[in-house]
C-alpha cells in the first residue's frame, strides 16, 4: 500500500501544501492572510481532495515555516532551514548555498550532505524580502508578477539610495515624477535588494552552486541582480514556492523510515484535521 | 469594588544555581547601598568594570556606583527605554552605546529636575563626586562616556586612567616591551591614588592596598576554580547563571563578600557534580557563548536553550580573570601594590600570546576559543551581535570566521539585538533563529553517530 507523506509550509504571505508518494501527488499554494491559522486545514483539504485521497491517508505530517505551530493536526514542526535545505538538496542536488527570499524574511543556507552546516536569516527589516517588492510595486502601480519581465527591458538602472523601505517607495515615486522610466526604476530595486541578499548571505562564504528558492526566485530581475552580484547563474527550483514544503513532507518520511528501520513506533499527533482552536472567537 | 489592572509581572528567569539566585538581592543592596552611603557624605565615583583600580578606591573608603551596571539593571528591568529617549531627544545618536545612553539619559533627567528621574529602579544612579575613566583597548565609550556627562555635571571632575597592554603580534615576543607597559601603567595607577588623595583630602593607607590587592589575586583563583568546575557532564550551571555570577568579580573585587560568594559557588557546584545534577535532565548540546554582551531584558532565551536540551557551560562574556598561579610572573613576590595591579592586568592581557603564537594565523581571542571548546566538550558557538556595542561587534564575526579557518568547522548562531535597547529585539525571530540552531546541531551530531 502506498505511503503519502504531507508538508506544510505556513509562511507569513503563503500557505503551500505539498502530498508526496515518491514524488509530488498534489499541491497548492494559497495566501496565508491574516486567517491564516485558521486556514491551515482548508489549505490541507484542498490538496487532499486534488489528491483523491482522505486525511487518513497520509502516513505523517510536518508543519513548516512562521506558522507552523499553528498546524494542530500536524506530526511533527521542523523550521523552515531544515525544510528548505531537505527540500533544496532533493530538488537540485548540487546545491551548496541557498538564498531563500521569502515575503517577510531572507534566508542564507550552507548545505554540506544535504545537511545544514550554517546559515544567517534577515528577519528584522523588510528590505531584501518580497515585502519590498509588494510595497515598490504598489508605489509604481503595477502587479508584482510585472516587474521580473519589465526590469529586463530596462535601459538606465537607476540607482536607489535608501535602504528603508518606507524611504525607498518616496524616493522611487517622487523619480517617477520626474520622468523616469518605470523599467529602470524596478530594476534599481532590484539591484538594491540583491546587494542587501548577497551581503547578509555572504557571511556563509558562498560555495557553488547556488540555489535561490521561495517567491522571490520567480522574479527574473531580482534573479538576474542576484546573479550579477555572485558571478554566475543560479540553480532554480521547478517550482520555488514549494521547496520548503516538499523539504517537510520528505523529513516526514525520514521520519517515518527511520522508526520502522529502528523497529520503533510511529509517534504521530492523532488530532484531526481541524483548525486551530486556541485562538479567541470573538 | 472592581479589582485595579495591575501591570503585567514579568516572571522571574529560573537559575540553576542558588548562587546565582542570591545575586539579585546583593545588587540591588549594593545599589542601594550607593543611595545610604551618598546621605552619609561618603564620597561617591562613578566606575566602570575592568579598570584596575576596584582595590584602589576600596581602599581609600570610596564607593563606587557601576554605571555600565545601572543601564544593564534598567534594560534587564525593561526600564530603559525612557532614559534612552531622554537622550535621544538630547540628539545623542542611537548607534552610540546604549549602556552609556541609558546613563547619559538618566544624569541629564536627575540634574533637571534636581532630583532622581521618578520612580527608578532600584533608587536610581546617585550624583557623583568623581567620574573615573579606564580608557583602554576595551572600548571608547569609557572615557568619552564621562566627557558628555560633564555637560550635566561641569563640577563633577574626570580622572581617566590609560592601562594598555601589548597588542598580539605573531612574529614578536611581547616580554621585550613588557617592562615599559608596566612603567605607564603604574604611573597611571599614581596619578590616579594622588588625584583620589586630592579630591577626598584622604591619604591612602598601603598596607591596606596590598592586602586587598591579595585578596583580589586570590578571588580570581577562586572564581576560575570554580567555573573550571562546569566542564562536568552534566553541566551544573550555564551562562544564564554566569550572567549573575559574574556580579561579585566585576562589580565587588577587592571585597571579602565576592570571595567567600564564589566559595559559596564551588562548595555548591562540587555537591551537584556530586549528585549528578545538571542544569537539565538531558543534556543534548553543549554549547559556548563565544562572544558578546547579552540582551539584559532577554535573559530567559537561555532558558529556552534548555528546553530544547541545550545548555552553556562556558561563556567569554564576563570571564575576566585567569588563575594567576599560571602567570608566568610570580605575583606574590611583586611587594609594591601598584605594581602588582599592573603585572595581573598585563599578563591577564597576554595570557594566550604564546599559545596562538604556536597555530599558524590564530590569534589569542581563537586560542581562548578553542581551549574552551575542548576542556567544556562544546558542540556549538553563539554570539551575540549587540548593535548599540561597537567593541564587540567589531570582531565577532572575524572571530567565528577565524576559528573555523585555524580550528574546525562548528555549528554556530549569531543572534541580532541590543544589551538594553528592547526595541531591537523580537522574541519570535530569536527563537525561530534557535530552533533552527538546534536542528543544524542536531544533524551534526547524527553525522558523528
Amino acid at each position: 500500500m502506498a505511503q503519502y507523506f504531507a508538508g506544510v509550509d505556513i509562511g507569513s504571505t503563503m500557505t503551500k501544501v505539498v502530498i508526496m508518494d515518491e514524488a509530488v501527488v498534489a499541491s497548492v499554494i494559497g495566501a496565508s492572510g491574516t486567517e491564516h491559522r485558521r486556514l491551515a486545514n482548508r489549505v490541507m483539504a484542498e490538496a487532499l481532495a486534488n489528491a483523491g485521497l482522505n486525511f487518513d491517508d497520509i502516513t505523517y505530517v510536518v508543519a513548516t515555516g512562521y506558522g507552523r505551530i499553528n498546524v494542530p493536526f500536524a506530526d511533527k514542526q521542523i523550521t523552515e532551514i531544515s525544510c528548505h535545505a531537505r527540500g533544496t538538496s532533493s530538488l537540485l542536488p548540487t546545491a551548496r548555498t541557498v538564498i531563500d527570499i521569502g515575503g517577510q524574511d531572507c534566508k542564507g543556507i550552507k548545505l554540506r550532505n544535504g545537511q545544514v552546516v550554517d546559515f544567517v536569516m534577515n528577519d528584522k527589516c523588510a528590505a531584501g524580502t518580497g515585502r519590498f517588492l509588494e510595497i515598490i510595486a504598489e508605489g509604481l502601480g503595477i502587479e508584482l508578477e510585472e516587474m521580473g519581465e519589465l526590469s529586463l527591458t530596462a535601459n538606465n538602472e537607476v540607482s536607489i539610495s535608501n535602504t528603508c523601505t518606507v524611504f525607498a517607495e518616496q524616493e522611487v515615486v517622487s523619480k517617477l515624477a520626474e520622468g523616469v522610466p518605470t523599467a529602470d526604476l524596478v530594476a534599481g530595486v532590484h539591484k538594491a535588494i540583491a546587494t542587501r541578499i548577497y551581503r547578509m548571505v555572504s557571511r556563509l562564504k558562498i560555495e557553488k552552486e547556488v540555489a535561490v528558492t521561495g517567491g522571490g526566485a520567480k522574479n527574473i530581475g531580482l534573479v538576474r541582480a542576484l546573479e550579477a552580484k555572485l558571478g554566475y547563474p543560479v540553480l532554480i527550483p521547478p517550482e520555488p514556492l514549494l521547496t520548503g514544503a516538499i523539504g517537510a513532507a520528505l523529513l516526514g518520511k525520514d521520519v517515518v523510515q527511520s522508526a520502522a528501520k529502528d523497529g520503533l513506533p510511529l509517534v504521530r499527533s492523532r488530532h484531526p484535521l481541524q483548525e486551530a482552536t486556541f485562538f479567541t472567537q470573538n | 469594588m472592581t479589582e485595579e489592572k495591575k501591570p503585567e509581572q514579568r516572571k522571574k528567569r529560573r537559575t540553576a544555581t542558588e548562587a546565582a539566585s542570591k545575586i539579585g538581592p546583593i545588587a540591588k543592596a549594593r545599589t542601594l547601598g550607593v543611595l545610604q552611603s551618598k546621605e552619609e557624605g561618603k564620597p561617591i565615583a562613578y566606575a566602570f568594570i575592568i579598570c584596575a583600580y576596584e582595590e584602589i578606591i576600596r581602599a581609600m573608603d570610596i564607593v563606587p556606583h557601576w554605571v555600565e551596571n545601572y543601564a544593564g539593571i534598567c534594560g534587564a528591568k525593561r526600564e530603559a527605554p525612557r532614559f534612552l529617549e531622554r537622550a535621544e531627544a538630547l540628539s545623542f545618536s542611537r548607534s552610540l552605546c546604549t549602556y552609556a545612553l541609558c546613563g547619559l539619559g538618566f544624569d541629564a533627567w536627575r540634574e533637571e529636575l534636581d532630583e532622581m528621574p521618578p520612580d527608578p529602579p532600584w533608587g536610581g544612579q546617585v550624583r557623583p563626586d568623581m567620574m573615573l575613566g579606564s580608557g583602554q583597548m576595551l572600548c571608547d565609550p569609557r572615557n568619552k562616556w564621562y566627557q558628555a556627562a560633564q555637560h550635566y555635571m561641569p563640577d563633577v571632575p574626570i580622572y581617566n586612567v590609560e592601562l594598555l597592554w601589548p597588542p598580539y603580534e605573531e612574529d614578536y615576543d611581547y616580554r621585550e616591551v613588557q617592562d615599559y607597559y608596566i612603567k605607564h601603567m603604574v604611573g597611571q595607577l599614581k596619578g590616579l591614588v594622588e588625584f583620589l588623595e586630592r579630591r577626598t583630602g584622604r591619604k591612602m593607607d598601603w598596607n591596606r592596598l596590598s592586602e586587598l590587592v591579595d585578596l583580589a589575586d586570590r578571588t580570581w583563583d577562586i572564581f576560575i576554580e570554580a567555573y573550571e568546575l562546569r566542564q562536568a557532564i552534566p553541566c551544573p550551571m550555564g551562562t544564564g547563571d554566569a550572567m549573575n555570577t559574574m556580579v561579585p568579580l566585576t562589580f565587588m573585587l577587592g571585597t571579602q563578600e565576592a570571595y567567600d560568594f564564589y566559595k559559596d559557588l564551588r562548595d555548591e557546584l562540587k555537591r551537584k557534580i556530586a549528585n549528578k545534577e545538571g542544569i537539565i535532565p538531558d543534556e543534548k548540546y553543549r554549547l559556548i557563548w563565544g562572544g558578546g554582551l547579552p540582551a539584559w531584558f532577554a535573559l530567559a532565551d537561555f532558558n529556552y536553550f534548555n528546553s530544547k536540551g541545550a545548555v552553556f557551560p562556558v561563556e567569554t562574556t564576563y570571564r575576566m580573570a585567569e588563575a594567576t598561579y599560571n602567570f608566568d610572573v610570580d605575583l606574590k613576590k611583586i611587594s609594591d601594590p601598584l605594581e602588582h595591579i599592573a603585572w595581573r592586568w598585563l599578563k591577564y592581557w597576554t595570557y594566550r600570546h604564546d599559545k596562538a603564537r604556536k597555530r599558524p594565523g590564530s590569534h589569542p581571542d581563537i586560542e581562548r576559543l578553542i581551549q574552551y571548546i575542548e576542556d567544556y566538550k562544546i558542540d556549538g558557538i553563539v554570539m551575540h551581535l549587540a548593535f548599540s556595542c561597537r567593541t564587540w561587534h567589531l570582531g565577532l564575526i572575524w572571530q567565528l570566521n577565524l576559528l573555523k579557518k585555524v580550528y574546525k568547522d562548528i555549528p554556530s548562531l549569531v543572534l541580532e539585538s541590543d544589551i538594553v535597547d528592547i526595541s531591537s529585539y523580537n522574541e519570535a525571530d530569536t527563537r525561530a533563529r534557535i530552533d533552527a540552531f538546534i536542528d543544524t546541531l542536531e544533524a551534526a551530531k547524527s553525522k558523528r553517530r
